[in-house]
């Protein structure tokens, strides 16, 4: 998978036009247990006031480790759990806690897809039937038929129109994630929640189908809430990203600050752990220098009963008294380009090579 | 032998045009594709075939043969049974004129009985099938889409009624059920008592597929197809109809292939009990009663009914697993 960066630049911050917002965004599971009568004990929280704007035609990578809450929010946003708290907005209007009833008329502008290409899709159901379900939904007639517009959504997403008729099972995983992909497009939406779309895949897949998706993007403008753990395909994909912890976004900015200049001492752990290949130089010095290297201790917290204050504090560190007092806010601190927001008490410098670091921050593992 | 370069890419080119030829067949012809390359599947269904054919047509056949399945000859034409009551001839009174030989003691004739018996055994049985595996649908389905009180209701209903034990309940509701619509000191009409032991029999006839489909939809509706489906805002009942049915088919068509002969079987056995179809109307079941109490002297008389029925209940299982075969797209064979 290459990491270069799309060379789409995000459009100047003043003429985007939010498009879906959220604001306090949260979502509480109950936790159920007891004898013999159930109660409700607890509550995971997935999800714990979010705020955060995708914008027209923009493409907003959220990424973080298993279990923090990415899922829960793209399934948040297309509407398909009901929210706790907090609300969403999309293009003006309030849809919180529609009815599906009265999400009817947005329902074709957003659009999902999904991490499991082999669960996506109906077993039982043709291609045709697949992708030209959404629009028999919602009573979409293109001109010259359904079946028409499935073969010109097929040969879109790289497949063989005559395809119309087979099942799910005759493709590989990289052809079924292509018709999930075109199932999304048949409605024609604004905005796609893509829940790690990739992940399931094999990387030599992985890289067509992030690119059908950026040409996707680019050719019909479509914004995209890109879910993902891979921080090198979100890289290659999204113009601005959150990083997420536990429920809570730590640090959102434009692709460039989050990869250069984070912050969060979070996103610095996050950005360490991608792989990196050492290219050299013929004569054997490394052709770039040698990046941070963080190896967080510890589990994420239990979601049932996180930590006070920031979040992050249990595995931070930076950590100090002050930490387990006060949540830091999410604001842009001193020296963020603009839109890059922390959320960090003593937020680190902005840089993440190894040779900025002053100190090794874990001792080194005891070699047997 | 060479491998010729030129041939392979020239074998390579041949076969590239056919791909576009691979014009997508429906599902059913998929299914029915899959169906015909089974062998055992084409002779089980034309075996079951057969056995519901002659029941349809029982009353065109006897017409043709030119007996009836209730006039007694043994009594009216002398010479055919003796002064015990039982055929004259060997082999339970075997000839060109009564094929299946006679009846001991009423004389009636064996074949006519044992089409009209497979004619009332199969009504029974497919009018039980048809209102189980729809209850077992409607609540299945129920239960697991819908969830909370819905499924606490549906499946406590299920516990209930499977711990029941079956038989007994049969043998002491039936009476029961049919004096809800007749008086008990008024004869029953043969109608009333088919349809009580069709109530009876789908009163308890449901649990199993029922359970069954509560289990497949908990699983499907979790599935990510079936979001898919809410994010293009359909609504629960056309989830239910395209996305989680379809996906039901098969365990639905298997079990009511399993249900349909036990059916036959359990109605068989009230009959041999005396508490479902009697005298005179022709039923496998009474046919087997009649039999278990004169095969030590006519063996003959239990062999027909007998061999039928295992028949059709193998073939009937067998095609169940076809059937299942065929369905599943995963098949391969």
């Amino acid at each position: 998978m290459t990491t270069e960066t799309a060379e789409t630049q995000p459009a100047p911050a003043g003429t985007r036009t939010p498009l879906m917002t959220a604001e306090g965004l949260t979502k509480y599971f109950p936790v159920r247990g007891g004898f013999p009568i159930k109660r409700t004990v607890g509550a995971v929280h997935a999800v714990d006031g979010l705020d955060f704007t995708v914008h027209e035609g923009e493409s907003f990578g959220l990424v973080g480790e298993s279990g923090c809450g990415k899922s829960t929010t793209g399934r948040l946003l297309a509407r398909l759990l009901e929210p706790s708290g907090g609300t969403l907005t999309y293009r003006d209007r309030d849809i919180t806690h529609a009815s599906r009833r009265e999400l009817a008329p947005i329902r074709s502008e957003i659009q999902m897809i999904f991490q499991d290409p082999y669960s996506s899709l109906n077993p039982r159901q043709t291609v045709g039937t697949i992708i030209g379900g959404p629009m028999e939904i919602n009573g979409i007639r293109p001109p010259g038929g359904r079946a028409a517009r499935v073969r010109e959504l097929l040969e879109t997403v790289g497949l063989n129109p005559e395809h119309y008729n087979r099942f799910p099972h005759e493709f590989s995983g990289g052809q079924r994630q292509r018709i999930g992909v075109a199932r999304a497009l048949a409605l024609e939406p604004r905005l796609i929640v893509a829940d790690e779309p990739v992940s399931a895949l094999d990387v030599s897949i992985q890289a067509q189908v992030v690119n059908l998706l950026r040409k996707v993007q680019e050719e019909l403008g479509i914004a995209f809430l890109f879910i993902a753990h891979d921080l090198a395909v979100v890289r290659h994909f999204s113009q601005r990203i959150a990083v997420m912890y536990l429920g809570k976004i730590v640090e959102v900015g434009d692709r460039e600050a989050i990869h250069q200049r984070p912050r969060h001492p979070y996103t610095h752990a996050l950005l360490s752990a991608v792989p990196e290949v050492a290219l050299e130089h013929p004569d054997g010095t490394p052709a770039e220098p040698p990046r941070e290297r963080i190896r967080l201790q510890g589990d994420v917290p239990s979601p049932t009963d996180p930590p006070s204050g920031c979040r992050f504090r249990t595995r931070c560190w930076k950590a100090q008294d002050l930490c387990a007092e006060q949540e830091p806010p999410l604001v842009r601190i001193e020296g963020n380009a603009e839109g890059h927001l922390t959320a960090c008490h003593f937020p680190e410098a902005g840089t993440t090579l190894a040779a900025d670091r002053p100190e090794p921050v874990l001792p080194a593992p005891v070699e047997p | 032998m060479q491998v010729d370069p030129a041939g392979g890419t020239e074998m390579s080119i041949a076969t590239k045009p056919a791909e576009p030829a691979l014009v997508g067949r429906s599902p059913g012809q998929l299914m029915w594709r899959r169906f015909r390359r089974d062998r055992i599947g084409v002779v089980s269904a034309l075996v079951v075939a057969f056995f519901f054919l002659i029941g349809l047509l029982a009353p065109v056949i006897s017409a043709l043969y030119g007996k009836d399945p209730y006039t007694r000859y043994g009594q009216i034409q002398p010479g055919l049974l003796n002064e015990y009551g039982y055929p004259i001839k060997p082999n339970g009174g075997m000839d060109g004129e009564f094929w299946f030989g006679l009846e001991p003691s009423t004389g009636r004739d064996v074949f006519t009985e044992l089409l009209y018996g497979i004619r009332t055994s199969l009504f029974i049985a497919l009018a039980v099938t048809v209102l189980a595996v729809l209850t077992a649908i409607v609540l299945g389905i129920a239960a697991g889409y819908l969830g909370g009180v819905w499924d606490f209701l549906i499946s406590r209903l299920t516990d209930l009624l499977m711990a029941f034990p079956q038989q007994l309940f049969f043998v002491a509701f039936l009476p029961i059920t049919t004096s809800l619509f007749v008086d008990p000191r008024e004869e029953t009409p043969v109608w009333i008592k088919v349809v009580s032991i069709i109530v009876v029999l789908w009163a308890l006839g449901w649990m199993t597929l029922g359970r069954i489909l509560r289990g497949v939809t908990l699983s499907l509706r979790e599935r990510e197809f079936v979001e898919a489906a809410k994010v293009s805002g359909a609504s629960p009942w056309r989830i239910i109809r395209k996305e989680l049915l379809p996906n039901t088919v098969s365990p639905i068509l298997v079990q009511a292939t399993y249900m349909l002969p036990s059916f036959v079987t359990t109605a068989a056995a009230l009959s041999f009990l005396g508490v479902g179809i009697t005298e005179p109307t022709p039923d496998w079941g009474r046919m087997f009663a009649t039999a278990a109490a004169v095969y030590r002297s006519d063996i003959t008389y239990m062999f027909f009914p007998g061999v039928s029925l295992v028949i059709f209940v193998v073939a009937f299982n067998l095609l169940g697993d076809a059937v299942r075969d065929a369905f599943d797209p995963k098949t391969v064979r």
